[in-house]
């Protein structure tokens, strides 16, 4: 039989209580090729099956609706079957699995959801704020996981007094920060008016990461490793072409940091600076 | 146009970067900094923000106060003999830069370094006024790396530390006699003297229980490597004394890269491979329970054809092949292949059930290296003759090394206790 949800944890839960006892359950939040003579069921959350399931599984791993929240977050379009195997497991023994790494639903819905929180551990670092004329600031991502919100505790803790919105283009939802409430909205498109400083900030942000790149030691393929190129889009520094420049400086002239510099003549201890 | 009152102007940022970038300290972890109103709190983990062609991260706002120097340290492009369009920027002009790329995200810090500008007090004076104005007026609370300038006052050296999370005296060379060559303005007690007397206030502060903040990200230090003849087991010696006497948080290894042309210096790049090792083995003495006196004699370089644990257990192969279902975590962390993710990985789930070698597989250890010195319930999937093993191992490492250098694999859960970031 095939299980058709739509992603949502109560959807989730019901499913799970409808399909525990079939042998041999798809579960899916997306399409899935049918083929012929199967079965298949739309499962719509039902309230009242989700909380007794969460209670009961509650009861058997205190800690494991994280585990769901996470692994419902995910792109990846197997993430619901790999939840429903790990929660069966957890079902069928009783008790936390988390450490049964041999068990192969375990190792899977560990690399599922490390995928994930690495994924929030990286927009940390790889969110570009835009600052509106109003002060607050604006940051689009298009990240693989459903994460927009778990950025917020994160930039509230450092930035508590500037309003701003994290947009998920590609799920069309904003995680807002408006000062004193953090919520989740649907957007589609937004349209900022900018800062009058914000765009001497971008070029001087440019101008930096262009010159704290040593071009003698060209290693795109490590900066790709660590910065994949899917993430690049909304970064005004523009990694692109600075990966470009290099990759043709490198091969066609000396850069100035490969090049010894010839002495210049001594100048005075005290010399005032000569910008 | 521009409305921020002191917004620095790129061609200064670009020369100011310029002189910084060859720093390679590069870490935002070790502090916990709450915001207390204002902007910025530490990452306890670090953060990286982006990463340039070269490969590396950025994760601090790198830049020097000024790169006017009256030293003339022959390795350094800003030395006074060398004819470099030279700036000086106002603590207002960092402030702000610092602040509006936290901001935006773009930054996870500032890490701020000088050429010795006018004298070593004048500098650090600039450098702690610039941090204090950011902690105070800025009402900043983010991460402040401040490089530490030789000869400088002792007061100002405790004032710097009571507003930064880390400071950082470069060593630069590993030895006295090199040191008094390259460097002749920098000896070796103008560099360990004030890291002692952190190290100590810092112990002092934290036993009184004081407010507010000394140091929370400890100090760490820098090598440049290939430009003197020291060699990797002297260096590591050296970095292991660090380690145990001023408790520094970490060593880092700078390949050299000449900017500069001197009769005494060489003409060539340091190869990266040697950098990558000397990496290596330092995480063995830091993370993985080695000794250097294992890994390397005093006279003798690592070598380069294996990683330093791959040599150390070639060297040792009556020790092996160790049960993985019964390994206490020391042994399994000396495996080579098997890292601290692994080992955790291994011990977590061998409470539950006996692991066998499809097990491992499927838990995503590598067993490219590890399974020469592993069995799994008595199962063993190696190479017996140590001959062939060793060229197994060199030719994979080969391989791997012309691929590409990636010094350390991606992932977050484990990286505070491995130092990847």
């Amino acid at each position: 039989m095939i299980w058709f949800f739509d992603g949502s944890k109560d959807a989730f839960l019901t499913t799970f209580l409808l399909a525990y006892r079939d042998e041999h359950p798809i579960v899916s939040a997306g399409s899935h090729q049918l083929s012929l003579g199967q079965e298949c069921v739309f499962v719509r959350a039902d309230e009242n099956k989700a909380r007794r399931c969460e209670a009961r599984l509650k009861e058997l791993d205190k800690n494991c609706m994280r585990d769901l929240d996470l692994l419902l977050r995910s792109g990846e379009s197997d993430a619901p079957r790999i939840a429903f195997e790990y929660f069966r497991l957890i079902a069928e023994r009783g008790r936390p699995v988390r450490g049964m790494l041999a068990e192969d639903a375990v190792a899977k819905a560990t690399e599922c959801i490390r995928r994930v929180t690495f994924e929030v551990h990286r927009f940390k670092g790889f969110v570009r704020f835009l600052e509106s004329a109003s002060g607050a600031l604006y940051a689009p991502i298009s990240p693989d996981h459903d994460i927009a919100d778990l950025l917020v505790p994160h930039f509230r803790g450092r930035i508590p007094d500037i309003p701003f919105v994290i947009h998920d283009v590609r799920r069309g939802k904003a995680a807002v920060w408006d000062g004193a409430h953090a919520f989740l909205a649907p957007l589609e498109e937004a349209e900022v008016v900018l800062s009058a400083d914000e765009t001497a900030w971008q070029a001087l942000w440019k101008q930096y990461y262009r010159s704290v790149n040593i071009p003698s030691r060209e290693r795109i393929r490590q900066m790709k490793g660590y910065m994949p190129v899917r993430y690049w889009k909304f970064m005004p520094e523009d990694p692109a072409s600075a990966a470009d420049r290099t990759a043709r400086g490198a091969s066609v002239q000396k850069s100035p940091d490969a090049a010894p510099r010839p002495p210049g003549s001594p100048r005075s201890p005290h010399g005032s600076p000569r910008p | 146009m521009c409305y921020t009152q002191s917004m620095i102007t790129e061609e200064k940022l670009h020369i100011l970067t310029e002189s910084a970038k060859y720093d390679v300290s590069c870490s935002s972890s070790g502090s916990g900094r709450k915001n207390a109103g204002g902007i910025g709190n530490g990452m306890p983990d670090g953060c990286c923000h982006s990463f340039t062609p070269d490969g590396r991260c950025v994760s601090l706002l790198k830049i020097l106060m000024s790169n006017d120097c009256v030293f003339d340290c022959k390795y350094c492009m800003s030395r006074r003999s060398c004819d470099v369009p030279r700036a000086t920027a106002t603590p207002e002009e960092i402030c702000e830069l610092t602040v509006d790329f936290y901001k935006r995200n773009y930054i996870e810090g500032l890490f701020l370094s000088s050429a010795v500008h006018v004298s070593p007090d004048h500098t650090m004076e600039q450098l702690v006024r610039t941090v204090k104005h950011l902690r105070t007026k800025y009402n900043f609370h983010g991460y402040v790396h401040l490089k530490g300038i030789p000869r400088a006052d002792r007061a100002l050296v405790s004032e710097a530390a009571r507003y930064a999370d880390r400071m950082s005296y470069n060593v630069e060379l590993p030895s006295e006699s090199s040191l008094k060559l390259l460097a002749p303005q920098k000896s070796k007690q103008s560099l360990l003297l004030p890291m002692k007397q952190l190290k100590s206030e810092r112990e002092i502060f934290r036993a009184e229980k004081r407010k507010g903040y000394f140091l929370p990200a400890g100090q760490t230090t820098q090598m440049i490597v290939g430009a003197s003849p020291e060699r990797d087991g002297q260096i590591l010696r050296l970095a292991q004394g660090l380690y145990r006497v001023t408790g520094l948080k970490r060593v880092y290894y700078s390949s050299y890269v000449p900017v500069v042309e001197d009769s005494v210096l060489p003409a060539v790049q340091s190869p990266a491979l040697r950098e990558h090792r000397l990496y290596q083995a330092d995480w063995l003495l830091r993370f993985y329970g080695f000794d250097v006196e294992e890994l390397v004699p005093a006279a003798e370089n690592l070598p380069l054809e294996f990683d330093p644990k791959c040599a150390w257990a070639l060297r040792n192969m009556h020790l092996f092949p160790v049960e993985v279902n019964r390994a206490p975590l020391e042994m399994l962390l000396r495996v080579p292949g098997i890292g601290a993710r692994s080992a955790q990985k291994i011990l977590s789930a061998r409470r539950y059930t006996a692991l066998t070698f499809e097990h491992l597989q499927k838990m995503r250890v590598v067993l490219k290296r590890a399974r020469h010195f592993i069995t799994a319930g008595g199962k063993f999937y190696g190479t017996k003759n140590e001959l062939s093993v060793r060229e197994l191992l060199a030719a994979g490492e080969a391989q791997e090394n012309a691929r590409q250098l990636s010094m350390f694999e991606n992932g977050t859960a484990l990286s505070v206790r491995t130092g990847e970031l």
